[in-house]
């Protein structure tokens, strides 16, 4: 369960998010949806305690954000725009490290290892050493460091960013996975159809703030139109950034 | 979870990946044996240089203008052979270090009582004639003022009367001392592999981080900023560790392996002297660590802190160039400060003085503190925004 309630975020004069408020239940997926630089990194950074809000306030499973970070951080599995990995070392050590860093006894850590190994056939690639690895493999291996601690909440910036069909596929069925085990999940992306063909709730987001939020069907609504593609654009204000 | 265990978890991870890279071992390991190497080196070309007591062959244009003067030469040990076509232009080419050139004139001028003129043609500029040249015109000295005495005493005259003052000297140091001026080096570059042994380690756990994108996700889990940063420093104080040891280890074996007694150098570098100095050093290895992981965190990218970095590790080496120069004694104020302190009293051991404790621990004591001031800044910056997504 992740509440962030009027967020507000300026770098210098450039107010990156203002009023910005979002709630994501348990076994829900949650999309925000927005164009290029509307804000959607930057909110996903103050729910993950990486960025301190100027005002507002996030809630993890109850935790406040700013007075807790440490435990909020525990209760989340996060796939930054970050995903950089340890070339030298193998999946399984990539993985592992942080599953040591979340604080996992060493055998509780090879079985959860071993389990997302599995999940997200990464078997074959488990002991070789991570330079070298292709796209998708990669993010594999970030998405089972997000994981390993087995998260509550899971928080997902951009996740098929830059990665072929078979990729986007199996990452579209692990999302769903997720939502399906109770977790709270969050993901963010600028690909309209990724967001509604997944998403239980839309949370339209541009210039730094909500500009319309709900089911796809209540969006439709809302815009008064009959595709999908002209309730964004209606909401929006402009097509400008976002993919079909 | 506590710190100690997030420093564990972090130095070991940081110590498998050091060790499976290769720039961060050869600067650990390979590059310290360096300075050892290049002592001994030039040690052996110093100590051939002063053991070289053959005969001197010396060329020399027109002998037989001085007759007794070549005489008294041969005696000295010196073979006089046929000189080159042009003198000046054989020891300007290094063909000879040396050639004598004696003047037609040389016999009239003699006989009358006057300064009888020769040359020596000589290259101040080349090392390796230095002796043979001095061993010459000594000989030549020897020559003239024997000659010289003898004539006063012909003429009546006490010969002292020409030696208003008799300069003595007295040498106060002793032959460990002597050699300790050539041994300065040996500080410069145990200080150098202390700060080369951990700047890739330093460099990768920071900027690395940066550079690859992987400081955000580590700074997702729940650990404590600091802990991360003492367990990578940890680390990286392993590596300048390993550096400072191996220096150590190459520069006893390479004291114990020159002749030095055959020249008059008596050096006690043995294992005790080696622990003594491991002793004084070894504080510094934290503090490099530390201040290089520090001026690393400023740089967003691997190239860009080795740029500070090499910048850095220059600063170390300015005190030994400087106290090469100019010896400073152990137990003045430059003890406590960091790098030059070490290097002074380290010159101290090697030279046989008494070591002053209290200089030995103001050393250590400003070095602490430059230690936890740099590991306090590191974290700062690990925790800013600005080093966490700026680029």
């Amino acid at each position: 369960m992740i509440d962030a309630q009027d967020l507000r975020k300026t770098f210098g004069d450039v107010v990156a998010v203002d009023s910005v408020s979002l709630s994501a239940a348990d076994g829900q997926i949650t999309g925000i949806l927005g164009p290029n630089g509307a804000g959607k990194t930057t909110t996903m950074r103050m729910i993950s305690t990486l960025v301190r809000p100027d005002s507002g306030r996030v809630r993890v499973d109850g935790r406040d954000a700013s007075a807790e970070p440490a435990e909020v951080r525990r209760r989340l599995g996060v796939l930054p725009d970050a995903r950089g990995l340890y070339p030298r070392l193998t999946a399984r050590e990539n993985i592992e490290y942080f599953g040591r860093l979340q604080g996992l006894d060493e055998s509780t850590l090879r079985d959860r290892v071993e389990r997302l190994l599995e999940r997200l056939d990464l078997g074959g690639v488990a002991n070789r050493r991570v330079h070298g690895f292709s796209q998708g493999e990669r993010a594999k291996v970030a998405i089972a460091r997000a994981l390993v601690h087995e998260p509550r909440n899971v928080l997902l910036d951009e996740p098929t960013n830059g990665l072929d069909v078979m990729s986007t596929r199996a990452m579209r069925e692990l999302i769903r996975g997720l939502r399906d085990e109770g977790k709270a999940v969050v993901f963010c992306s600028h690909v309209m159809q990724e967001v509604s063909a997944l998403c239980d709730t839309i949370v339209v987001v541009a210039r730094g703030t909500v500009v319309a939020r709900g089911t796809s069907d209540e969006l439709l609504a809302q815009a008064g139109t009959d595709s999908l593609e002209d309730a964004f654009v209606s909401v929006i204000g402009t097509e400008e950034g976002l993919v079909a | 979870m506590s710190v100690w265990r997030t420093m564990r978890i972090v130095g070991r991870k940081e110590l498998l990946d050091g060790v499976r890279d290769r720039r961060s071992v050869l600067s650990a390991l390979l590059l310290p044996l360096f300075g050892p190497i290049l002592i001994a080196v030039m040690f052996s070309i110093i100590l051939t240089e002063e053991a070289d007591d053959g005969p001197v062959a010396l060329p020399v244009v027109g002998p037989e203008h001085a007759v007794a003067l070549i005489e008294h030469l041969e005696s000295q040990n010196i073979e006089v052979v046929a000189p080159p076509d042009d003198p000046r232009a054989a020891v300007a080419a290094g063909d000879e270090n040396v050639v004598l050139e004696i003047y037609p004139e040389f016999e009239e001028e003699f006989r009358a009582g006057r300064p009888a003129p020769v040359s020596l043609y000589i290259d101040t500029s080349r090392r390796e004639g230095r002796v043979p040249v001095r061993k010459v015109r000594s000989a030549i000295e020897t020559y003239s003022g024997k000659v010289g005495t003898l004539r006063l005493l012909a003429r009546g005259i006490d010969p002292q009367l020409a030696r208003p003052v008799n300069v003595g000297d007295v040498d106060t140091a002793t032959p460990q001392q002597k050699a300790a001026n050539l041994l300065a080096m040996v500080p410069m570059f145990v200080m150098l592999a202390v700060f080369v042994g951990g700047m890739f380690m330093a460099t990768d756990a920071t900027a690395g981080e940066r550079e690859r994108k992987s400081l955000e996700p580590l700074l997702l889990t729940p650990t404590g900023r600091g802990a991360l940063v003492l367990g990578k420093w940890a680390a990286t104080t392993a590596f300048s560790s390993m550096g400072l040891v191996i220096t150590l280890i190459g520069s006893t074996i390479a004291m114990a392996q020159l002749p030095l007694e055959e020249v008059g150098l008596n050096v006690e570098f043995g294992p005790a002297e080696a622990l003594w100095v491991l002793g004084l050093l070894l504080p510094l290895a934290p503090m490099a660590a530390a201040m290089q992981m520090f001026v690393a965190s400023f740089a967003k990218s691997f190239r860009e802190a080795q740029t500070y970095l090499s910048m850095l590790t220059m600063l170390p080496t300015l005190p030994g160039v400087f106290l090469t120069l100019e010896p400073m004694p152990p137990d003045g104020w430059a003890s406590a400060v960091p790098v030059l302190g070490q290097q002074v009293l380290l010159l101290g051991v090697l030279r046989g003085d008494a070591i002053p404790v209290w200089g030995a621990l103001a050393s250590s004591a400003v070095v602490l503190l430059l230690t936890v001031v740099c590991l306090f800044g590191t974290t700062r910056l690990f925790g800013s925004e600005k080093t966490i997504f700026g680029d």
